[in-house]
């Protein structure tokens, strides 16, 4: 029995009759294919990463497993259409604080329509993309002094400068109150983002990856940073994946400048709320 | 004070049609004219602040041209001019290679004109694709023992493999102006490779961008100079250097991830073009 998942902070949502990913109660994620070349695309990620022996093993670990095509009911009721299998990166988790990072200074890539590359640069040039080379595109917050989870407006998050961005990276780690404008306390940052295991430590290795691999190109991927809430366990199980792969493209022995770029300005972030 | 038009510029503004263009002295000076609309005041702004700037440790500063502050400068209708290092001064048959590092040229402070033709530019070389381009060079031709330069035109139109052709050529001693023989990257380990080549030199400088906040180096080239007189004796005294910093703004607490993501492209341009020279010795 499929339902819509609680913990998606971007992307399109299966809700009010749309088309939008689903989720099992055995951990896996159905995506639909969306039309336009994208789901094929990232479909044809899935299957190319997943039999690339170029591909390191500790790497490997910070993409979603995948298990092929299935034919699903369709969220939006229009019958059986094809969903990739994924793992559900957060059904492990009991109360998880999710964020999504769109990753590189630009969105765009060569050889788009002028149409989708206009749309791109201009979002790029008005949220923190161009500046910082990285923008939130979501996030949902378990604010453990109201008991309940926060999430900010996605058109706030869109519009945060700099400022904005590294609040939001604060509060994603605090205890206090979220909704009002008290400083956060990032009383979880060593936590969830220091530590052997922490967030800094798993993007440092993905950034060592990406001064060398030729690939692939993450245009326009995302960065989703979980972690646990839950006052029952003891471990924060800070956990990095990299997701949504509609706009790869073949690296052709170059490496991917613009995503690494910009995933070392986040990792800079970090850093410093460290 | 004798001054002349250097010899060696590879890219940028050459005193042509009245308009002033660089000049050097004879006692290791350059002169470069402030250009107008603001950007000669940017580079002045950016020298001052670098030169004083406790910050930044010396093994970077090295990378830097000296600055000697400004001066009007006769003949050239009093109009202030910067005073810098020449960095060729101590070569004397010098091969140059400038290259604009950066995945975009334009940066978010730029008129909306400037950041269009930017863009343009950007797109049709291979500045977007490969995160740098190079903007120009000259190599020494050791068989015809004489400078060659690409057609200017040609090299706005190379593509990935044009510039790995470049790379090698840069580092060739075979006649280079014959398109059918295949560049021999005799220089190759001399130049990109060894405890101070160029690899190791830009390493260094990849350090420094994943920390530093201080500075955005829109539009920036790297300067890659070494030395041909006696090479297979004295060896390359190759040197990296950043020039170019009309279009530079304060970091503002962010690093500079265009130029580091740009810089990281073309330090795996000059490995491979390494691994595959040594590679070819080992045979």
């Amino acid at each position: 029995m499929l339902k819509v998942p609680e913990h998606q902070v971007a992307g399109h949502i299966a809700k009010d009759g749309k088309l939008g990913p689903l989720v099992d109660n055995q951990g896996r994620f159905y995506k639909p294919l969306q039309g336009d070349a994208r789901g094929e695309n990232e479909a044809k990620f899935y299957e190319s990463f997943s039999s690339n022996k170029n591909v390191p093993d500790h790497i490997r670990g910070y993409f979603p497993v995948y298990h092929g095509v299935q034919l699903v009911e369709a969220s939006d009721g229009s019958g059986k259409l094809p969903h990739m299998v994924l793992e559900d990166v957060v059904s492990s988790y009991v109360k998880p604080s999710v964020m999504d990072v769109k990753i590189g200074s630009r969105t765009w890539y060569p050889d788009v329509s002028e149409e989708y590359f206009n749309k791109c640069i201009k979002k790029d040039r008005a949220t923190t993309t161009v500046s910082l080379g990285f923008r939130v595109s979501g996030l949902k917050i378990f604010d453990c002094q109201e008991s309940r989870f926060w999430r900010p407006d996605k058109r706030v998050v869109l519009a945060y400068k700099a400022d904005g961005a590294r609040t939001a990276l604060r509060k994603f780690v605090s205890s206090n109150s979220l909704a009002d404008d008290s400083v956060p306390d990032c009383a979880y940052a060593s936590e969830v983002y220091g530590g052997s295991d922490g967030i800094l430590v798993k993007l440092l290795e993905v950034k060592a990856w990406f001064e060398t691999q030729t690939l692939y190109h993450f245009n326009s991927c995302s960065v989703l940073m979980v972690y646990e809430n839950d006052s029952g366990g003891d471990e924060r199980r800070a956990q990095v994946k990299l997701v949504d792969f509609a706009h790869v493209l073949d690296g052709n022995g170059v490496i991917d400048h613009n995503f690494f770029g910009g995933l070392c300005s986040f990792i800079k972030f970090i850093q410093d709320i460290l | 004070m004798h001054l002349k038009a250097p010899e060696h510029q590879v890219a940028g503004h050459i005193a042509k049609d009245g308009k002033p263009g660089p000049l050097v002295d004879d006692k290791g000076r350059f002169f470069k004219p402030l250009q107008g609309d603001s950007r000669g005041e940017i580079e002045v702004k950016f020298y001052e602040s670098f030169s004083s700037n406790t910050e930044v440790p010396d093994h970077i500063r090295r990378y830097f041209p000296v600055y000697h502050g400004t001066q009007a400068v006769e003949g050239s209708d009093g109009a202030a001019m910067i005073v810098l290092e020449n960095l060729l001064s101590k070569y004397s048959k010098p091969s140059v290679m400038d290259v604009k590092m950066g995945s975009r040229t334009w940066y978010p402070e730029a008129s909306e004109e400037y950041i269009q033709k930017c863009l343009r530019k950007d797109a049709r070389s291979t500045t977007v694709s490969s995160g740098f381009r190079i903007s120009g060079f000259e190599v020494y031709d050791h068989k015809e023992l004489s400078f060659w330069k690409p057609d200017r035109k040609l090299l706005n139109g190379i593509k990935v493999d044009g510039v790995r052709l470049a790379l090698r050529k840069f580092v060739s001693s075979n006649t280079l102006s014959d398109t059918s023989s295949k560049p021999d990257s005799a220089f190759a380990s001399s130049v990109y490779g060894g405890s101070r080549g160029v690899l190791t030199q830009l390493l260094e400088l990849k350090t420094w961008f994943e920390n530093q906040t201080f500075y955005h180096f829109n539009s920036c080239s790297i300067l890659i100079i070494y030395e041909n007189e006696s090479i297979h004796d004295d060896g390359a005294r190759a040197q990296v250097k950043l020039v170019d910093f009309a279009h530079v703004h304060d970091g503002n607490g962010v690093i500079d991830h265009n130029f580091l993501g740009g810089l990281c492209s073309f330090i795996n341009f000059v490995r491979d073009i390494l691994q595959s020279s040594d590679e070819s010795t080992d045979n």
